[in-house]
């Protein structure tokens, strides 16, 4: 790419055409391999789960063969089984898509009201901002997990409440953040000039602050992912997992009593979380190059 | 894989040569129950123990006890449970205490003698007993004790039948029934009846928050140095010990671990010389190993602890005993006991366990037989819907104990499914919430584990009986069971002094009650005690390390 292009972009200043930001990016982070491979990781992850239960339909609460077997020991359960002998190679492909699910709903839980608060803060300012700050505050001293423990311990360990238990948790960065870039933007040139040619409050909010905000958000999102599924394998370390929904987490919680003499039945779930968190925030980290343009001569 | 498969012949691997060792001793028990006899009138003077013989006892040295059960207290006398029994079995003496043949010995009483219609039992205590304080054991102090026990002890069985405690003389205590009570002597042992200093409990303050409960005067062979709830409770030699010569350690101290698998590493590396209650049949196994333990089984006949699958006969399905029936044939004991619990549980198919002189043998086991458990399914009315379900029900169990309680809820799900019962396993994070639901009735099937307590009377009846159908109590008829025939069998049993007909009156109940399936009989909690090779003289008496440690040694 030429420089003069660099330059033309900061010479137009803020005004973004809607696609050019996008592909822009999408140009540097595929030029990013760390990023491209955690790409590939997570779109590998992510078919296992959808269409490794067609193919490998061993039920993972089934009991296939004897309890804590050793991996390649028996054809039944090439990665071992459980402590109540269940299929472990079953549980990791089908306990993919709770895990995923938990961890995509606690992010966009997260986003939903960090964004909606940090906006709100941060357009506004003056009273709302003080109260909203606060009350974020409020939520940003209580230590997380134990809060998130509270939450599940108080209603039920369903995998539901533990993902609105994670979202709740997790929202005062995301809304810090989205403050930050709202503070940063409202007084930008591009803003007085919607504003002055009668552009309402909600339309400026909306139309011409977020899309602008949006870039370290997306990338404060994509990692919040990962934090939530490491958020629900902590829980269920805790012994907090759903034990009607067969997730990683879970799988990782019913193994820890035994984790001295059958290593499988915790690790192999660990290392499919790690592996998946890895992608996670390697993309995240991607993304966060590519919509960074002070990086982008890196 | 096919759903019957044998899972005690199937894999050669669950043969533990350890699974029949606990039923060894079944029948010398039963053998010697004869010697409970309340019909015998006076059973002869001799020192506890005496027969135990060992290497030849050592003087002093410390006996560290590992435990994850942390008491609130130290007084036995308004509190149940292992927690509390420790301690206070070294601190408090009893009346009796017992061997391990189920025969009584004196204790603080020196002798005793049951009147012939058995409405009346009468102690005479030693004369050389005092409290820690230095005060004299009269007989004022057991009528005191039997009174506050009566009063604030969570088994009101016990002492219900207790009319009057009369005291002739400082040394005599005559207790006198209402009806005869064959239980009284079990419950006078152990941590059931803990002597209190009357000058000390009977100042008026509320015996359960009593300001002495942290640090109690007893006359027991150990008292009381400190006590620090959650980390230790150090007790040391009492020198005025009623016993000669007794006891032989200097110190107790009993340590407070956070889990079963510290404490079990700390036994291993040989922080603690004695680790009684191990539950956890991996850790079991992992103590067996080591060469400088020694662990055994023997300890736990009284205590008795039955692990099962308790249903709310309330519940819109449960209600039918063709389906309670027809989980029990599906759930698989002899998977638990070899697969799950690594043989070292034992089977029990009724409500006394295999050690005790009441226990039932012959009655149904509800050996696995899924045709059998799907044609009792088709048969209530619940015929297969869409998917092969026929009906959904939740099952609780207790937190904390997962080898015994979650794992077999866990199992539950797959293994109901195969008859068309969905199961939702509802976990609860802790104690309080798994209690509150079931002694509220808001659950369908739990997972339970409750003690025999050693006489049926003290442990068993109030599972059973209709008018224990309290809500708001943990432990009662939470099953909400009511049959009067068995009502009537229980009460007729808990007064009957001949042994022998008693024991048969209870076969009687417990057959009726393992065909109508309130609860569904799993095993026994395969308590063990791990102690090191240097001890000598270990608990192995029906109550186990809930009994006096006098006689213990520890070589250097």
């Amino acid at each position: 790419m030429a420089q003069s292009d660099y330059t033309d972009v900061m010479i137009q200043g803020g005004i973004p055409k809607a696609e050019h930001p996008v592909s822009e990016a999408w140009r540097m982070f595929r030029r990013n391999y760390a990023a491209m491979f955690g790409l590939v990781l997570l779109g590998v992850l992510v078919l296992i789960t959808l269409v490794g239960p067609l193919v490998y339909s061993v039920d993972p609460f089934e009991i296939v063969w004897a309890p804590l077997t050793p991996p390649g020991q028996e054809a039944a359960a090439p990665l071992g089984t459980d402590y109540l002998g269940r299929d472990i190679l079953a549980g990791l492909i089908h306990g993919g898509v709770a895990t995923l699910a938990v961890g995509l709903a606690a992010a966009f839980i997260t986003v939903t009201i960090g964004l909606t608060v940090g906006a709100l803060a941060g357009f506004y300012l003056g009273l709302v901002d003080d109260i909203l700050m606060r009350v974020t505050e409020f939520f940003q001293v209580l230590p997380a997990l134990m809060f998130a423990m509270v939450l599940v311990t108080l209603f039920s360990s369903s995998l539901t409440v533990i993902a609105i238990a994670i979202g709740l948790v997790s929202w005062p960065p995301t809304a810090r953040l989205a403050r930050a870039e709202f503070l940063r933007i409202r007084n930008l040139e591009y803003v007085s000039a919607a504003r002055s040619v009668g552009a309402k409050n909600p339309r400026i909010i909306w139309r011409v602050i977020l899309p602008n905000a949006l870039p370290p958000l997306i990338v404060s999102a994509t990692l919040t992912i990962g934090t939530a599924i490491l958020f629900e394998a902590g829980l269920s370390f805790l012994g907090l997992s759903d034990p009607n929904t067969y997730s990683w987490g879970y799988m990782i919680g019913s193994g820890r009593d035994n984790i001295l003499d059958a290593w499988w039945a915790v690790t192999l779930p660990g290392g499919t979380i790690f592996i998946t968190v890895l992608a996670v925030s390697l993309i995240g980290d991607g993304l966060n190059d590519a919509f960074n343009p002070k990086l982008r001569e890196r | 894989m096919s759903q019957t498969l044998n899972w005690g012949r199937g894999f050669g691997l669950f043969n533990k040569t350890d699974a029949g060792q606990a039923s060894e001793k079944t029948g010398e028990k039963v053998r010697n129950f004869k010697s409970l006899s309340l019909a015998t009138a006076l059973v002869a003077s001799m020192v506890a123990g005496a027969e135990i013989q060992a290497a030849d006892p050592v003087k002093g040295g410390t006996l560290v006890i590992g435990t994850t059960q942390k008491p609130r207290h130290l007084n036995p006398a308004v509190q149940s449970g292992t927690a509390t029994a420790v301690p206070g079995t070294q601190i408090f003496a009893t009346p009796l205490r017992f061997d391990e043949n189920w025969t009584p010995q004196p204790y603080l009483a020196e002798s005793w003698s049951i009147s012939d219609d058995g409405l009346s039992i009468t102690l005479n205590l030693r004369k050389n007993a005092r409290f820690h304080d230095g005060e004299p054991v009269t007989s004022e102090d057991v009528a005191f004790s039997i009174q506050t026990v009566k009063d604030n002890h969570p088994f009101k069985t016990m002492f219900a039948p207790v009319e009057k405690v009369d005291t002739p003389d400082a040394h005599t205590a005559i207790i006198h029934f209402s009806r005869a009570h064959p239980a009284a002597l079990l419950a006078m042992s152990s941590a059931l009846l803990p002597i209190l200093p009357k000058h000390v409990y009977g100042d008026g303050q509320d015996p359960k928050s009593h300001s002495a409960n942290n640090n109690p005067v007893g006359s027991g062979p150990f008292k009381i140095v400190e006590f620090k709830p959650g980390e230790h409770v150090i007790l040391e030699r009492n020198p005025d010990y009623f016993i000669e010569d007794r006891p032989h350690l200097d110190r107790v101290i009993v340590k407070h671990y956070k889990d079963s698998n510290s404490l079990t590493l700390a036994a291993d590396k040989g922080e603690v010389d004695m680790y009684p209650f191990v539950t956890n049949t991996r850790n079991i196994g992992r103590l067996k190993k080591n060469a400088k333990l020694e662990v055994t089984s023997q300890g736990y006949a009284a205590v008795g602890p039955v692990n099962w699958l308790a249903f709310n006969t309330k519940n819109e399905f449960l209600s039918d005993v063709r389906v309670r029936k027809a989980i029990a044939f599906a759930t698989d004991k002899n998977f638990i006991i070899n697969a799950l619990h690594g043989g070292f549980s034992q089977r029990t198919a009724g409500p006394v366990v295999p050690g005790s002189p009441f226990h039932a043998p012959g009655v149904e086991a509800y050996d696995l037989d899924l045709d059998k458990a799907n044609a009792l399914l088709d048969e209530a009315g619940h015929a297969k819907k869409d998917g092969g379900m026929r009906f959904k029900l939740r099952v609780d169990y207790i937190p904390g104990v997962a080898e015994q309680q979650k794992a077999i809820a866990e199992y539950l799900k797959p293994q109901l499914k195969k008859v068309g019962i969905e199961v939702e396993v509802r976990a609860a994070p802790d104690f309080p919430t798994w209690s509150k639901r079931v002694s509220g009735h808001d659950f369908d099937m739990t997972m339970d584990i409750v003690f025999n307590w050693g006489d049926p009377v003290i442990g068993v009846h109030r599972t059973y009986t209709c008018d224990n159908i309290r809500k708001g109590v943990i432990w009662s008829n939470t099953q909400s069971y009511c049959n009067e025939e068995v009502d009537d069998i229980l009460s007729k049993a808990g007064v009957e002094p001949d042994p022998d007909a008693r024991a048969a009156l209870y076969r009687k109940a417990q057959a009726i009650i393992v065909d109508e399936v309130p609860i569904a009989f799993i095993n026994t909690v395969p308590y063990h005690t791990a102690y090191s090779k240097k001890i000598g003289n270990p608990p192995i008496s029906i109550w186990g390390a809930m009994a006096p440690l006098d006689e213990v040694f520890k070589t250097k």
